[in-house]
C-alpha cells in the first residue's frame, strides 16, 4: 500500500477527498491512503531537510527540492528530487518514472562525475542516499506487491496489515499501518522480522493544510536494530504549479528546470 | 614479643575460640565465594585509563565497531569449492539462524546472504542488490555469486577466500562476554545442518571466552588436586594423618580466606589470580610442617606440651616471619608492574602469606593442645627420623663432599653457565598469543590455523588517521564570518551573532550545517542587498564545511591509497580495507565497471557523489566504519593472519617507517587500535613492569638478609642461589626459544621470593654449626645431614605441590606449573652444591661468619 511514503510523498500532498466516513472494504481503504499520500492534488513541489542522526547522535544532513506531476490519478506518475546540500553533492538528480503496470524508471546524476546513470530496476528497498528511507518509501509502493487485511476500525485510525505477495524480493515478513480516518493519511507503519518483532518504524510527526489539503510536513523513520533514524522536513510545499512533461525528462538531470525548483515566493 | 607470647599463651589455653574463630573467618570468606567474576578479556590486563585502551574504546564507538566471531564454512572437496548451491544453501541457512541470535548486531552481521553487489546491467546502467539474498538453486548462479565476490575488493578474501574454498561470517556481538553462549548456539545451529561444509570459529573474542570457561573448570579440577598431591607428599614424608592434619587445615583455611577476601572486595578472577589457591597451598603447609617436626622432637610424652610448645614457637618465629616476608615481597613486588590483574593477583599472594603466617602460629598450637595424650604419644611415634641411610640422606652428604671436593670445577661451571644464561637471555623472544593459551589440538587453534590458511587473517588492527583542523574549523569560520559582516549594518550583525549562538552544536559538520540553513531562511525574507550578504556568508560556510571534510579530499585520499598500497604488500599482512577501497570500487562501477576505471576520484565533488552513491545501498552504513560522518578521521582495518604480538609489533615498525619515508600530512596524526595492537600495549607494560618488579623485590629481599644476618656478605651470598636460578630458567628459556609471554613474566619475581627461603635457611644453619663446630670441612657435613634435608624436602613439597598445572588443559597453567616446578628443583640444588663451593673460597671464614660475638641461644631450624 501507500505506505511508506508517507514521508516524502507525503510530502507533499495530501488528498483532499477524505470523508470521515467508516470504510469497510480494505482495499477501498488503502487507495484512499495511497492517494492521500501520493497523489495529492496533480502535482506539487516541496523543499526537504533530512537529519540522518545514528545511535551515538552523529548527525548528517541532506537537503534537496522534490518536484512530483501525476499522470493519472492512483496511476503513473513523475518524480525529480533535486539536491542542493552538502555543497559537494549540489545539482546530483535523482528521477523516477513511476508506473503502477511495469518497473519503475530511475535515473541519477552526479554532476562531479559528469555521469547520467540509469538504476536497475531491481530492488527499490535500499537506502535512499544514505538515509533510513527507502526508495520505496519515497514513491510509494505498489498496493499490488502485498495483501491487505483490515485489523480493525476502532477508534482514530484504520489498522491495516500487509503481507507482501512475494517475500523473497522484501526484507521483511509484513507490516502494519495506522491510517488517520481524518485525512486518510497514513500516519504510522511498523515492520516486522520474520519473528514478529517490529524492526522499522515509519511515523508522520507533524501534518498542515496546505492550499487546503492535509500534507506531511515533519516524519521520522527509525531503524530499531541500530538506533539510527532519519527526520525529513517539508517547507516551501505548493501544489498544482503546472508542471509540464519536459521538466521530466532526461534532459533536466544536466540541465535542472530551475524555474520550477526555485522557492516560491510566499 | 611479649604480643606474641600472649597470643601464643591464649592459643594453648584456649583452642576452642581460635577453631571458632578461624572457622568463622572462613565461613564469612566463603559465602563470598558464589559471587565469583571470572575475566579472560586480555583488554583488561591495561586499566580502563590506560590511553592506548581509552583510544581503542574510543575508536570502537566513533566507527560503530564490534567485536565479532568469524565463523568459518569450508568446502575442499567440491571442485567448485564453497562455491556450489549445497554448500550455499547451508551457508545461507546458517546465517539466517545466526541472525537471530540474541546478541548478535544483526544489522552489521557481513555474510554472503547480507551484503550488496553492484553491478553493470547493460551500458550505463548500475544495478544495487543484494548478494545472495536467496541461496542458489543452480551452479550457474552459485558461479554468479564467484564472479561477483571476484570483483569486489572489499569482500574478496574477506567474505569468501582467494581459493574458493571458504566462505565467512561475521559476527558482530553486543559484548565479548557473550561469545562463549553464541559460539555453543552457532555449533547446534550447524550439527543441525548435517551439511558438507565443515565449520570453524575464529577470531578473539571467542577464544578469551572460552578461555575463561576452561579456566573455570581448570580451577575446580587443579585446585583440589594440588591439595590431594601435598597431602600424598607429606603422607609419604610423615606416614601420620595426625601430624599432617594441621598443616591441611592451615592451607585450606588460607586458600578460602584469600580467595573469600578477592571475591568479596569485588574483584574479578582472572588467570592469574585463578592460580592463587594453587600457589598458596604448598606455601601454607611448610611453616606448620617445621613447627610439628620440631615439637615432635622435643616434646617428652606425659609432660605438658605447652612448654614444649613454646620453646618451638619462640625460635621459629623469627625463622618464618622472615622468610613469609620474603616470599610475600616477591609478590607484592607485582605490584610494580602496571597491569591490574597482576597487580591483584600479587597483592593476594602477599596477603595469604601472612595468613598462612598467621594462621599456623595460632592453629597449629591449638591443635596440638587439643590433641589427648594417647595421640600425642602417637604423634611422637611419627617424629621424622632423618636417617642417614636413606637415598636422600647418602644422596645430600654425596652432594656436600662434592661440592668441597669440586669446588674449583662448580665456580667456573657456574661462570660458564652463568654467561651462558646471559647469551639465552639476550635471545628471548618476547611474544604472545591469547590463542596460543590453548594447546594445539585445541578445536580453536585448529580452526584458527585452517581460517587464516584460507583467509587474509582473522586478527584485526586498526591504523587511524585523525585530521586536527576540525578542532578549530569552528572558531576560524565564527571569525571569518564576523570579518565579512563588518560593513553590515548593526541590525544584520547582531542577527548573525544570535544565528551563530543558536547554531551551537557538538560537532563542526552540524553546527554549519545549522548556519546555513538559518543564512539561507535569513536570505529568503530580506532584502536585495542583505540577501546577497547572506548568500555571501551561505556560501563562505559551505566552503568551510567542504574544507572541514579532510578525507574526502583528492591529497587527503591519495596519501592513504599510497598507505595502504604499501601495507597491502607487507607479507604480514594479510589485507586491508579502507574508504579509499570502497571509492575506488563504486568509481568503477559508476564508470561502466572496467579495471581502467578502479581509481579514485578526481575531485571532493565526484568522491562526495560516489559515496552518495554508494549509500544508495542496503547498507549505507558500512561507511561509518571507515570514515566518520565529518570525514575528519578514517580508519584502515588491517587483517592479519597470526595474532601473534610479534607481528603486529612488526607491522607497527613498518607503518613507522613508512611515515619516515612519507610524513603524514600537516595536522594528520596517526594512531593504532584494535586487539591486536592491544595486546602488544599490555605485554610491553607488562615486560618494563616485571623487571621493575624483579628489580625492586630483589633490592627488597637482599635489604631484608642483610638485616636478617646483620652481615653484608651473607646477605649477597643468600641472594646468590636465586639469582643463578632466575638466570639459567630465563637463559633456558631464550635458548630454546620458548616465548616470553605473561605467565613467565610473572614467573620472575615470583620465583625469588620463594627461592630465597632456601637460603636463609641453609646460611643461618651453616653459620649456627660453623660457630659451633670451628670446622669447615665438618661444618659442610653436618649441614648436609640436617638442614639440607629438610630443605629439599621442602623443595620437593613445593615443587610437587605445583605438578598438577602440568595436567591442565590450558598452556598458561602447564607452563607456569612446568617452570615453577624446575625452579624450585633448581634454586634448591644450587642453594645445597653452589653455596658450599662459593663459601669454600672465601678465606675467612670465621670473619663471614662472626664468630667473636657468636650468639649461642641464636638457632634456626629447617
Amino acid at each position: 500500500m501507500f505506505k511508506p511514503s508517507l514521508m516524502l510523498s507525503a510530502l507533499l500532498f495530501a488528498s483532499g477527498g477524505a470523508q470521515a466516513s467508516e470504510l469497510q472494504d480494505v482495499n477501498k481503504i488503502v487507495q484512499q491512503a495511497n492517494l492521500a499520500a501520493y497523489y495529492a492534488a496533480d502535482d506539487g513541489r516541496a523543499e526537504a531537510r533530512m537529519l540522518i542522526e545514528d545511535r551515538d547522535g552523529g548527525r548528517q544532513s541532506r537537503q534537496f527540492t522534490i518536484l512530483r506531476r501525476d499522470r493519472a490519478e492512483g496511476g503513473d506518475q513523475d518524480f525529480l528530487v533535486a539536491f542542493s546540500r552538502p555543497a559537494d553533492v549540489r545539482n546530483t538528480v535523482f528521477m523516477v518514472a513511476k508506473h503502477v503496470a511495469a518497473d519503475d524508471d530511475r535515473w541519477l546524476y552526479l554532476p562531479g562525475l559528469d555521469l547520467v546513470k540509469r538504476i536497475s530496476a531491481g530492488d527499490k528497498r535500499t537506502s535512499f542516499m544514505g538515509s533510513h528511507y527507502f526508495y520505496e518509501d519515497v514513491s510509494g509502493r505498489n498496493l499490488n506487491d502485498d495483501e491487505h487485511k483490515l485489523l480493525s476500525s476502532e477508534g482514530r485510525f484504520y489498522q491495516v496489515l500487509n503481507t507482501p505477495k512475494d517475500p523473497a524480493t522484501v526484507e521483511f515478513s509484513r507490516y502494519q499501518v495506522w491510517i488517520d480516518k481524518a485525512n486518510m493519511l497514513p500516519v504510522k507503519i511498523e515492520y516486522q522480522d520474520e519473528t514478529g518483532s517490529v524492526y522499522r518504524r515509519v511515523e508522520v510527526l507533524d501534518i498542515s493544510e496546505v492550499q487546503g489539503i492535509p500534507t506531511v510536513t515533519r516524519s521520522r523513520v527509525s531503524d530499531l536494530r541500530s538506533g539510527g533514524s532519519t527526520t525529513m522536513e517539508f517547507r516551501f510545499q505548493k501544489y498544482n504549479i503546472g508542471l509540464d512533461d519536459a521538466v521530466f525528462s532526461e534532459r533536466s538531470l544536466r540541465k535542472l528546470p530551475r524555474q520550477w525548483l526555485k522557492r516560491p515566493a510566499s | 614479643m611479649l604480643l606474641r607470647n600472649r597470643l601464643i599463651g591464649f592459643c594453648m589455653n584456649q583452642p576452642r575460640w581460635i577453631f571458632i574463630f578461624v572457622l568463622l573467618l572462613a565461613a564469612l570468606a566463603a559465602l563470598q565465594i558464589p559471587n565469583i567474576q571470572i575475566d579472560t578479556d586480555p583488554e583488561n590486563m591495561l586499566s580502563h585509563e590506560q590511553p592506548d585502551r581509552m583510544f581503542h574504546d574510543e575508536v570502537k564507538k566513533r566507527f560503530k565497531l564490534y567485536d565479532s566471531i568469524v565463523v568459518g564454512a569450508v568446502n575442499d572437496r567440491d571442485e567448485n569449492g564453497i562455491y556450489n548451491p549445497e554448500s550455499l544453501r547451508d551457508l545461507h541457512r546458517l546465517s539466517a539462524a545466526i541472525q537471530q541470535m540474541e546478541g548478535v548486531v544483526r544489522q552489521d552481521l557481513m555474510s554472503l546472504d547480507t551484503v550488496d553487489n553492484i553491478t553493470q546491467e547493460g551500458p550505463g546502467t548500475i544495478r544495487f542488490a543484494w548478494m545472495m539474498k536467496q541461496a542458489p538453486v543452480t551452479q550457474a548462479q552459485a558461479d554468479q555469486v564467484r564472479a561477483a565476490v571476484n570483483r569486489l575488493p572489499l569482500l574478496q578474501n574477506t567474505l569468501v577466500s582467494g581459493d574458493g574454498q571458504a566462505a565467512a561470517i561475521y559476527v558482530p556481538i553486543v559484548a565479548k562476554s557473550e561469545s562463549y553462549r553464541l559460539s555453543q548456539e552457532i555449533d547446534a545451529v550447524i550439527a543441525s545442518l548435517g551439511s558438507e561444509n565443515r565449520y570453524y570459529m575464529a577470531g578473539l573474542p571467542v577464544a578469551e571466552d572460552t578461555f575463561g570457561v576452561e579456566m573455570f573448570v581448570q580451577m575446580a579440577i587443579s585446585a583440589p588436586l594440588a591439595g590431594l598431591m601435598i597431602f600424598v607428599l607429606m603422607w609419604y614424608f610423615f606416614r601420620s594423618f595426625l601430624l599432617i592434619t594441621a598443616p591441611m587445615l592451615v592451607a585450606m583455611a588460607t586458600v578460602i580466606i584469600t580467595m573469600g577476601l578477592l571475591i568479596g572486595q569485588g574483584y574479578t578472577v582472572h588467570i592469574m589470580s585463578s592460580m592463587i589457591p594453587i600457589f598458596l597451598m604448598p606455601i601454607a603447609v611448610v611453616d606448620s610442617v617445621h613447627i610439628l617436626s620440631e615439637f615432635a622432637d622435643r616434646y617428652k610424652p606425659g609432660t605438658d606440651p605447652r612448654q614444649a610448645l613454646r620453646e618451638v614457637l619462640g625460635h621459629l618465629f623469627t625463622p618464618m616471619l622472615y622468610t613469609s616476608i620474603t616470599s610475600a615481597a616477591g609478590f607484592a613486588s607485582l605490584a610494580f608492574t602496571p597491569i591490574p590483574p597482576v597487580q591483584i593477583f600479587g597483592l593476594h599472594v602477599a596477603a595469604g602469606i601472612f595468613l598462612a603466617f598467621f594462621l599456623t602460629f595460632i592453629l597449629v598450637p591449638a591443635y596440638i593442645v587439643s590433641l589427648s595424650p594417647q595421640r600425642m604419644a602417637r604423634l611422637q611415634d611419627h617424629r621424622i627420623v632423618d636417617e642417614d641411610s636413606g637415598a636422600l640422606g647418602r644422596w645430600l652428604s654425596a652432594a656436600g663432599r662434592f661440592s668441597l671436593a669440586r669446588s674449583k670445577l662448580l665456580l667456573l661451571g657456574l661462570i660458564a653457565i652463568g654467561s651462558l644464561s646471559v647469551w639465552g637471555i639476550a635471545q628471548i623472544q618476547i611474544n604472545d598469543n591469547p590463542l596460543r593459551w590453548f594447546k594445539e589440538d585445541h578445536r580453536l587453534r585448529i580452526a584458527d590455523q585452517v581460517m587464516n590458511n584460507h583467509f587474509s587473517g582473522t586478527y584485526d588492527a586498526f591504523l587511524v588517521l585523525e585530521e586536527q583542523g576540525v578542532t578549530t574549523a569552528k572558531p576560524r569560520l565564527i571569525r571569518q564570518l564576523q570579518a565579512a559582516s563588518v560593513a553590515a549594518d548593526a541590525g544584520f550583525r547582531q542577527q548573525l551573532d544570535s544565528h551563530i549562538a543558536a547554531a551551537e552544536a557538538d560537532s563542526f559538520q552540524v553546527f554549519a550545517d545549522n548556519l546555513v540553513a538559518a543564512f539561507d531562511d535569513a536570505g529568503f525574507s530580506a532584502s536585495d542587498a542583505d540577501a546577497r550578504r547572506w548568500l555571501a556568508l551561505l556560501n563562505m560556510t559551505e566552503q568551510a564545511q567542504a574544507e572541514a571534510k579532510y578525507f574526502l579530499r583528492p591529497d587527503a585520499l591519495s596519501y592513504v591509497e599510497g598507505l595502504q598500497a604499501y601495507l597491502d604488500q607487507s607479507a604480514d599482512v594479510g589485507k586491508t580495507n579502507s574508504l579509499v577501497t570502497l571509492l575506488k570500487t563504486v568509481y568503477r562501477e559508476l564508470n561502466g565497471g572496467a579495471e581502467p576505471a578502479y581509481r579514485l576520484p578526481d575531485t571532493q565533488a565526484a568522491a562526495a557523489q560516489t559515496i552518495l552513491s554508494f549509500q544508495s545501498s542496503h547498507r549505507p552504513d558500512d561507511l561509518w566504519h571507515m570514515v566518520t560522518p565529518d570525514y575528519s578521521s578514517t580508519a584502515l582495518w588491517l587483517q592479519l593472519r597470526s595474532g601473534d604480538n610479534q607481528d603486529m609489533s612488526r607491522v607497527i615498525a613498518q607503518v613507522d617507517s613508512y611515515f619516515r619515508d612519507n610524513p603524514l600530512p600537516q595536522g594528520v596524526s596517526a594512531r593504532w587500535a584494535g586487539l591486536s595492537y592491544i595486546n602488544v600495549v599490555w605485554q610491553d607494560e607488562m615486560v618494563k613492569g616485571m623487571l621493575n618488579s624483579l628489580l625492586s623485590a630483589f633490592v627488597m629481599v637482599l635489604v631484608m638478609m642483610v638485616v636478617l644476618f646483620r652481615s653484608l656478605p651473607l646477605g649477597l651470598l643468600s641472594m646468590l642461589p636465586l639469582t643463578v636460578t632466575i638466570l639459567f630458567i630465563y637463559g633456558l628459556i631464550g635458548w630454546v626459544g620458548k616465548d616470553y609471554d605473561m605467565p613467565i613474566a610473572v614467573l620472575s619475581a615470583l620465583t625469588l621470593g620463594l627461592s630465597v627461603d632456601f637460603a636463609i635457611h641453609f646460611l643461618e644453619r651453616t653459620r649456627a654449626i660453623y660457630r659451633r663446630q670451628g670446622d669447615w670441612q665438618q661444618t659442610v657435613a653436618e649441614v648436609c645431614r640436617g638442614p639440607a634435608r629438610a630443605i629439599s624436602r621442602n623443595a620437593i613439597v613445593v615443587a610437587i605441590g605445583f605438578t598438577p598445572l602440568l595436567l591442565a588443559p590450558l598452556v598458561p597453567y602447564i607452563t607456569v606449573g612446568f617452570f615453577l616446578a624446575a625452579i624450585m628443583a633448581v634454586s634448591a640444588l644450587v642453594t645445597l652444591v653452589l653455596l658450599p663451593a662459593v663459601m669454600n673460597h672465601l678465606s675467612d671464614k670465621k670473619r663471614l661468619f662472626s664468630c667473636p660475638d657468636s650468639r649461642p641461644e641464636e638457632k634456626q631450624n629447617v
